[in-house]
């Protein structure tokens, strides 16, 4: 009992530092007086006004998007669904900007299809674009889930009652996926209306809101406004915490899995797998741009093969970005993982108020954007040894990240059999000694989860970091935008595929190894 | 000899009473059961026995020696719980070893031990199969011998068999039998169950209410109930057996 309190005392004084810490001085500095003529001031209402507007198209259509996909995954007859599955997500792989910058390859001012077709995309309709391509992925991965926990036996009840399609999807599928779809859409919609990479890539002129407070920190060093700003961005995470916390959830994982009855109906198996194709065309085209834009020099005018840009990039320091990317990436994986499986050990098995709290602390993170985490950094850790290297950044991520890792963690401890702690003390065992040699075992798959999932959105971001790197600790992501901003499209997009390469490997490490333990397969039952 | 007692032990959750004022003694070598229904305290009973729980007030005195404030670790006691416990990543040997090869420190001697436990329990054939490839009756056994093979001085049970299907039951509840005598290890063992508290124990507690109606030999309890209540139990656990009868054959008793 000893060795659990230090470790949850431990855990709270962690969080209170990296999380609560940082967000109090943030807004202890606030000059309130700011507030009342920002809020007057036509480009912050321009910016508001532009990001829901922005927000609630490209979610709806990205919401669209992912649904039918899911619907393609689980409910026709389509083959490869793995592979599918795994293509689908790519886009999750690559930052943001990166969405962006393919767009203005093939969309932009002189970009390839541009050319042909006569006009750009710049603005809006590249911003809406661009954060589908870069959401509909996590919007599809979540509906994806909400599928595989419908109770299927309901749907040989509702064909007894009679019931006929639309009845049967109001009763049966819509009743369960509706949490899952609107958990989607709130995600989809804080992640738009949080990101800065797109709109700072292809809107142009239109500014929107993360985009507003990027400009007054950077451009203006104006911390009190961009606090003011933050404040904004946090609202829609805000109801969407509240929205997946109290809301009613059908699919509780209580009954026996029954596999769906796929019916046959060649058309509608046709239609959804042009579909399906399509989207991941879509994928594979704007990755293609990457791959276009580094090997051809002046792509627009006089294309030719060349490889002045790689030179460009490998002039320039690359290994040390490469080296910085992946110095934060795998730390933060590491001490990541390893702080939130204890803290989830403690708050999935150990009773008391003090996991409970911490428990809210850890999901309330959630809400937090990169740029307002980012930004309470700059502010809160000023001046303390951690600012100015790769520890700061290597935190950042940790917190920006730690939710959903979190939450992993905490579902598979809550299936680990509760009675091991006790069989383990009466048997004169120690507590980490049995963690070490049971509980961690039987949590192996979720710790690979937990890891890739830190080293992958490490890889990618660029809103946590971006007021927190210098010169030496700059990470790849924040190098695109550089290029793209000098508009040296070519060396940005050979950034970008460098981040997928590595994003696929780790992909795929992880992916072999839960292969091969597959065989010997007893997690299946704990 | 006694092997345990029990003194005026009380357990209060937040001015709730689960366990009221109770005193009990458990022989050496003896077969206790802790029979009620859900609610009654058995389980916290077991909790504070075997040191995961403090009571409110009372001592437990085990051996001459009181270990009312004792870790857990220090008590010589083992348990089986009903969802068996068994760690997923090792066998049915390495999960019976694992806990002998650190208080041993001898690899050798550990696994011989081990081996021995799981031949005694019929287990010889599944020795390197994980959990999931056993049923709910080989895991249980192999529950019962990782605790054994540490030679504990009193094992509880809680609801050990609950999980099993009625044939398996039968036949685990011959073979504890069979271990006890043998080994004449002291075993407490809390069920629900009237019939294998009956079958098994040498003595028989009913619990209601954090009150201790009855501690008797089973024909005791069966022939002379103390109160109305044990009384009640014990009869209707009867009428419903008469009537499943009757449903089955179709006979009137």
């Amino acid at each position: 009992m000893k060795n659990r309190s230090k470790l949850s005392l431990f855990i709270l004084v962690f969080l209170s530092i990296s999380v609560l810490f940082p967000l109090i001085e943030m807004l202890i500095r606030v000059d309130w007086s700011d507030f009342s003529s920002l809020i007057k001031s036509i480009s912050f209402q321009e910016a508001l006004t532009n990001s829901i507007y922005i927000g609630f198209v490209a979610t709806i259509i990205s919401v669209l998007i992912a649904y039918f996909l899911a619907y393609t995954l689980n409910r026709t007859n389509i083959k490869h669904r793995a592979i599918l599955k795994m293509l689908i997500t790519i886009p999750m792989l690559i930052p943001s900007i990166s969405h962006g910058l393919g767009l203005i390859n093939l969309f932009g001012t002189n970009g390839i299809i541009s050319k042909i077709i006569g006009f750009n995309i710049i603005g809006p309709s590249g911003i809406i674009i661009g954060s589908i391509l870069y959401s509909f992925p996590v919007a599809f991965l979540m509906i994806d889930d909400g599928f595989k926990y419908i109770d299927n036996s309901l749907y040989a009840s509702a064909k007894i009652l009679g019931l006929n399609k639309w009845q049967t999807f109001k009763k049966v599928t819509f009743c369960y996926l509706k949490k899952p779809i609107f958990s989607a859409i709130f995600a989809v919609f804080t992640m738009i209306f949080t990101d800065y990479g797109v709109p700072l890539a292809v809107g142009g002129k239109f500014v929107t809101l993360p985009v507003f407070l990027y400009k007054e920190v950077i451009g203006l060093l104006n911390y009190s406004t961009g606090t003011i700003v933050g404040l904004f961005l946090l609202i829609p995470a805000f109801i969407s915490f509240i929205f997946d916390n109290f809301s009613k959830d059908y699919s509780n994982g209580d009954f026996e899995g029954n596999e769906y009855n796929i019916t046959e109906n060649k058309i509608r198996d046709i239609i959804f797998k042009i579909y399906t194709y399509l989207i991941i065309i879509i994928v594979f085209v704007i990755i293609g741009s990457f791959v276009y834009y580094a090997i051809i020099d002046n792509p627009s005018l006089n294309p030719v093969l060349s490889l002045k840009h790689f030179e460009y990039v490998s002039s320039n320091d690359i290994v040390k970005f490469i080296f910085n990317s992946l110095f934060i990436a795998i730390s933060a994986s590491i001490l990541g993982t390893i702080i939130t499986y204890f803290t989830a050990y403690v708050t999935a098995r150990v009773k008391g108020i003090l996991p409970k709290i911490i428990h809210i602390l850890t999901i309330l993170s959630l809400t937090i954007p990169g740029m307002v985490l980012g930004l309470s950094y700059t502010i809160g850790f000023s001046g303390t040894f951690i600012y100015n290297t790769f520890m700061i950044l290597i935190l950042v991520n940790i917190i920006h990240f730690i939710a959903s890792p979190y939450l992993m963690a905490y579902n598979a401890m809550q299936k680990v059999n509760p009675n091991y702690e006790i069989i383990a003390k009466t048997c004169n065992i120690s507590l980490f000694k049995i963690i070490k040699d049971v509980i961690i075992p039987s949590t192996k798959t979720t710790i690979r989860e937990m890891f890739a999932y830190f080293f992958v959105n490490s890889m990618v971001t660029i809103s946590a970091v971006a007021f927190l790197f210098n010169t030496k600790t700059m990470p790849l992501s924040l190098l695109i935008n550089n290029y793209e901003g000098n508009m040296m499209l070519g060396e940005a997009a050979i950034i970008s595929l460098i981040i997928l390469l590595f994003n696929i490997l780790l992909k795929g490490i992880i992916y072999l190894i839960n292969r091969k333990e597959d065989k010997k397969k007893y997690e299946a039952i704990i | 000899m006694v092997n345990l007692e029990v003194k005026n032990l009380t357990k209060k959750y937040n001015n709730k009473t689960v366990l009221n004022n109770i005193s009990f003694e458990v022989k050496n070598g003896e077969f206790l059961s802790i029979l009620g229904p859900s609610g009654c305290g058995k389980t916290t009973l077991l909790k504070i026995l075997i040191g995961i729980e403090t009571a409110t007030s009372g001592t437990i005195i085990k051996d001459n020696k009181n270990i009312t404030n004792l870790d857990a670790s220090k008590r010589g006691m083992g348990i089986v719980f009903q969802n068996y416990a068994l760690f997923p990543n090792m066998t049915a040997l390495e999960n019976v070893s694992y806990a002998l090869n650190i208080k041993l420190k001898d690899r050798k001697k550990a696994k011989e031990n081990s081996l021995k436990m799981l031949e005694m329990i019929n287990m010889t054939e599944h020795l390197n199969k994980y959990p999931h490839e056993l049923s709910g009756g080989q895991q249980q056994r192999v529950a019962i011998a990782r605790t054994l093979v540490l030679n504990p001085d009193i094992i509880l049970f809680d609801e050990a068999m609950s999980a099993l299907d009625a044939d398996n039951r039968l036949h685990l509840r011959r073979e504890l039998k069979e271990i006890q005598k043998k080994l004449k290890t002291t075993m407490i063992y809390i069920t629900h169950d009237q019939e294998e508290a009956f079958s098994l124990s040498d003595r028989v507690m009913i619990l209601n209410n954090g009150n201790i109606e009855q501690i008797d030999k089973p024909n005791i309890v069966f022939n002379k109930p103390a109160s109305e209540y044990v009384k009640n139990f014990v009869t209707n656990h009867l009428i419903e057996k008469v009537n499943s009868i009757e449903k089955c054959t179709g006979i009137d008793l």
